[in-house]
């Protein structure tokens, strides 16, 4: 199989499975109990703590653990419920959900952009949204779910006030992320009822997987896995784009390759004529895995938010397929991919009933 | 790591992976009667169908899509259990049917297969009407 789904989730790190497997006997205790067991299992947690915040230069009390990205940025939108809230049009639905739901006319206004794009992998200007929410004593939220040991992250060098994590991005376990809070930005935990994290974030403490999201962060901060996505994903990403371009017709990307105005390891591109849903399974029953744009589910056939935002074209988003890379990915894979996807975009331009505009 | 829509029947499988009936390359490639036209690339799912009639039957068929793979296999045993049949039994086909003879789809794939189904009635519809 060749995976190139990384963006959607890695799979779990050797090492995290083997750190998860032994806490399962080892931390089983509730964290906040104040017996030795408890008192271990709490231990790992500020663990993990700390590298996390080693790992974006924050202090380990600026952090809280969530049960993912969706929480943390529900979270901080939740906190300022009644407030003006401006979020880019790139952002995940649980960004653009929520502010939707909770934003209204009172200031200090909250402004939350990704630093970079989950489905096109692009960077969004965010020092210029940080200069401007300065200049109004506004707030800034970033989500950073993508960004994570593809780049460097500096919070305090970002200037922002909150910044949202999740673990399986980064070969940890689905179901635990984490939140940064900037020391005395205001918050309010969304789940109320317990004195876990400060009586910042309810709940007893998934020990495990935090501990699993730790071997993972041990694992990007000793490799430090950013300079291998910068070198060897970089030119595997970009080799596969060049070969699309030059061996199908009628492709485009929609991801700009430049570095600095892309995350190393995403390449977006659609192929006139050709649906991405049908792409994405033929290249599935070839052994290759990829993600689309275009997703049919029961009667809602809505093209990506992303792609129409950044094309303005249903039919280029209905045709898009999103290659994202990991840490693992080699030249073969490449190859594998250009040995089938000419044939399929073809046929698939063949039998459409979009005719193909001739240049 | 098996990708969950795999868990599609091997009729399913079979019927995208080698769809029968395609009408590759431009419509002028088949000898058609009438053919019906429904969705649109917007919504990212188009079916046309075209059929080929002789004494009121459909003796011959084709389809082009823009659309996903539910609608490629339940369109391919569409187009199989629609050749041969007179243009009202043509019409009786139902979605079951299709479903049945595919050996199931994923119910949040079902919608998929009213593709064909509309497109075919409008050829069949169209044929009838004389616009052939």
């Amino acid at each position: 199989m060749v995976y190139l789904d990384f963006a959607a989730t890695v799979p779990m790190l050797p090492g995290v499975l083997d750190a998860m497997h032994k806490a399962e006997n080892k931390y089983f205790a509730n964290a906040s109990a104040l017996h030795t067991p408890g008192h271990l299992a709490m231990n790992e947690i500020e663990d993990a703590r700390e590298l996390l915040a080693k790992a974006i230069n924050a202090k380990p009390t600026e952090i809280i653990f969530t049960s993912g990205a969706s929480e943390s940025n529900n979270t901080v939108i939740r906190t300022f419920e009644g407030h003006k809230i401006e979020t880019s049009p790139l952002e995940h639905h649980s960004v653009i959900e929520a502010a939707k739901k909770y934003s209204g006319e009172k200031t200090p206004k909250l402004y939350s952009y990704m630093l970079a794009n989950n489905e096109i992998g692009e960077f969004l200007d965010i020092k210029k949204i940080v200069k401007e929410a300065k200049k109004q004593g506004a707030y800034v939220h970033s989500d950073l779910t993508q960004v994570l040991g593809k780049i460097p992250i500096d919070v305090k060098e970002l200037d922002i006030d909150y910044a949202t994590f999740s673990a399986h991005k980064i070969g940890g376990p689905v179901g635990v992320g984490a939140l940064y809070i900037k020391e005395g930005a205001p918050f309010e935990p969304l789940i109320i009822g317990g004195n876990q994290e400060k009586k910042r974030r309810g709940g007893t403490y998934n020990t495990v997987g935090i501990i699993g999201f730790g071997a993972a962060l041990k694992y990007m901060l000793e490799n430090k896995t950013w300079k291998k996505y910068d070198g060897e994903v970089r030119s595997l990403r970009d080799e596969l784009a060049e070969r699309i371009l030059k061996e199908i017709p009628k492709s485009s990307l929609n991801t700009d390759l430049q570095p600095g105005k892309s995350l190393p390891n995403i390449l977006n591109a659609s192929f006139q004529a050709a649906e991405g849903e049908s792409i994405q399974l033929y290249l599935d029953a070839e052994g290759i895995i990829v993600s689309t744009g275009s997703a049919c589910a029961a009667g809602d056939i809505k093209p990506s938010h992303v792609l129409m935002a950044k094309t303005g074209d249903a039919e280029v988003a209905h045709s898009s397929i999103r290659f994202s890379f990991g840490l693992d990915n080699t030249k073969e894979d490449i190859d594998k991919v250009m040995e089938v996807l000419p044939k399929i975009i073809d046929r698939l331009q063949k039998i459409s009933t979009i005719k193909i505009e001739e240049k | 790591m098996e990708n969950e829509d795999w868990i599609y029947s091997e009729k399913v499988k079979e019927h995208f992976l080698h769809p029968r009936n395609f009408l590759m390359g431009d419509e002028s490639n088949f000898d058609y009667d009438a053919a019906g036209l429904v969705g649109n690339p917007i919504c990212g799912d188009q079916m046309k169908m075209y059929i080929k009639v002789k004494d009121n039957k459909i003796v011959d068929i084709r389809w082009k899509t823009y659309g996903c793979a539910s609608a490629i296999a339940s369109t391919s045993a569409l187009s199989e259990l629609a050749k041969g049949r007179t243009l009202d039994d043509a019409l009786l086909i139902s979605a079951k049917e299709i479903d049945d003879y595919l050996g199931n789809l994923p119910k949040h794939k079902f919608h998929c297969s009213v593709l064909g189904h509309e497109a075919l009635a409008d050829a069949i519809n169209k044929y009838k009407n004389g616009a052939h």
